[in-house]
């Protein structure tokens, strides 16, 4: 017989349902505000997985301790270089010109089934999306909590069939100065890219996000499909990714590249090991008022992600 | 001009503009609320006040080479009036800056200041801007005329010169705030590093005979 003990952060589906109903009921009126015409907002509808939604609240990924940060602030307050390094600047740099649709994504390198696809392809293919509420802890000491709609990326991986001499996974963003401004400016070398090691990227809590509240991902925030690794500072969380490639060697993340004694590979949330400017072991929550909370090992995950750094030193490997 | 000339030696006019820049994330947070800064209120602020207290020192700094280039400059002469007052408002902007950090890094806990300072004296991005405001307040706590006579205007004067020291040290923790290195630090320092070598430059090269008649115009710079 089979016992399965729920755990403390489980929610029933009951207690689930109306937040998210209650988003998908503002669909419309998002998709409105975008100016997506009724045509469009019927195109937009068969492409609807792609978009985003509608997605099914996965109850596994849902702590309901964690309050989510407003979709106003999550989608207003953003690190993505391409477009400012200020954080208000890729809400308005992002919506100016640059299209996400179409937009391909390939999975390439030592896979036995290397993939070419539209973005909508892939969501059909990983079965549509799902919601998870995911912590976000930031670099620079901050935090937000994000409903991602998406898939596991170690769907997609296993999808392309990796060989056996794969051991990492580089992520790659677009490159398109017409379109960035950051690019054209050369703020940072770019195409900017990430990595992860394999085992990483097939853990369970590894996820492609293409939406966020149940809506299609906004450009500021990495459209049209963008990492998100909870438990590791956001800047790994690589937005708008053209090329996941699996390799034999060990990624240089861009970064690592630009500043290794701050930045390094595994960038694992960690409040004992501070960056060499400011200290990790707290963070502010974004529109949390006056309040700062510490900062939890591993982001919070530590029992989905410990295993895989037994025996390594985190303070050498940040 | 003698209408601007006129305005500018007034203190009014001074305290007013000095003023105005701290009240300005009144208008983000509460007016506009514009939900970038909302949803980081204080680290707006705390990068704010740091921003004037950067530029106010660097206004500060440049009155004394602006007169001493154009010494019949009327804007020059009337900036110099208010030379102490400009100075003390940069300190008082960095000591608001200092304080936004200590209640803000310890999420407004008194109990965590401390741990705070600490953490300062530990990192050189910090450590930087904590010695530059240490300077700004000897400068400031020295600014009136009394201390002049108290210590003397050799070793006043001297002590004063720090504040160049106090601007490098922002320069650089401005310049560490960020992950990239923001152009704001060229704009705001830049041309105070011109018109300082333009001031040395002048200085150095041989005096016009006229000049070498009236010591007095020579002591007067610095």
């Amino acid at each position: 017989m089979l016992i399965r003990t729920p755990q403390d952060w489980e929610l029933p589906e009951s207690a689930a349902t109306p937040e998210s109903l209650y988003h998908l009921s503002k669909r419309r009126d998002f998709l409105k505000a975008l100016g997506v015409g009724g045509a469009a907002l019927a195109a937009r509808e068969a492409l609807a997985a792609t978009a985003g939604f509608p997605s099914k609240v996965n109850a596994d990924y849902r702590d309901p301790a964690l309050k989510p940060t407003a979709y106003e602030h999550i989608t207003s307050y953003n690190n993505f270089y391409e477009f400012g390094t200020d954080k208000a600047e890729p809400k308005v740099l992002a919506n100016r010109g640059w299209t996400t649709e179409p937009w391909t994504v390939e999975v390439t390198g030592l896979v036995n089934n290397p993939l070419k696809l539209d973005v909508n392809e892939v969501v059909k293919k990983m079965g549509g999306a799902e919601q998870r509420v995911y912590r976000l802890r930031c670099v620079e000491a901050w935090s937000m909590v994000v409903p991602w709609d998406g898939f596991q990326l170690s769907k997609l991986i296993a999808l392309a069939d990796p060989k056996s001499e794969a051991k990492f996974v580089t992520f790659t963003t677009f490159l398109d100065k017409k379109s960035s401004p950051g690019q054209r400016q050369g703020n940072l070398p770019y195409p900017y890219i990430e990595g992860l090691r394999l085992d990483e990227a097939m853990n369970e809590l590894s996820f492609i996000a293409t939406g966020i509240y149940g809506k299609p991902i906004p450009h500021q925030n990495g459209a049209p499909l963008r990492l998100v690794v909870p438990w590791k500072y956001g800047f790994k969380c690589i937005k708008s990714i053209v090329k996941i490639e699996l390799t034999d060697k060990q990624p240089l993340n861009t970064w690592q590249v630009l500043q290794a004694r701050e930045y390094g590979f595994y960038a694992n949330v960690n409040p004992q090991v501070d960056h060499p400017r400011w200290t990790q072991a707290s963070e502010r929550v974004i529109g949390g008022g006056l309040g700062r909370q510490k900062t939890l090992m591993f982001n919070g995950y530590e029992q989905q992600v410990a295993s895989l750094y037994t025996g390594m030193d985190l303070r050498k490997n940040y | 001009m003698p209408n601007l000339v006129k305005l500018l030696r007034s203190q009014r006019v001074i305290w007013t503009l000095l003023v105005l820049p701290g009240l300005w994330p009144l208008w983000p947070i509460f007016i506009s609320q514009n939900p970038s800064v909302t949803a980081d209120p204080f680290k707006y602020v705390l990068h704010h006040l740091g921003f004037v207290a950067c530029i106010v020192l660097a206004v500060v700094l440049s009155f004394s080479p602006l007169r001493v280039l154009w010494p019949q400059w009327g804007v020059a002469q009337a900036l110099n009036r208010h030379r102490r007052l400009v100075g003390v408002a940069a300190c008082v902007y960095a000591a608001l800056h200092l304080c936004t950090h200590l209640l803000y890094e310890g999420g407004f806990e008194i109990a965590a200041i401390p741990t705070t300072l600490l953490t300062a004296l530990d990192k050189p991005f910090q450590l930087t801007g904590l010695i530059a405001f240490a300077i700004l307040l000897v400068l400031a706590v020295t600014s009136p005329h009394s201390a002049i006579t108290w210590l003397g205007g050799k070793l006043w004067k001297n002590i004063h010169r720090l504040a160049y020291v106090a601007a490098g040290l922002a320069a650089y923790h401005q310049a560490a705030a960020r992950k990239l290195f923001p152009l704001q630090v060229v704009w705001i320092f830049g041309p105070l590093v011109i018109l300082e070598i333009a001031r040395l430059w002048k200085q150095r090269r041989p005096k016009p005979a006229a000049a070498a008649i009236t010591p007095s115009g020579a002591a007067r710079s610095g």
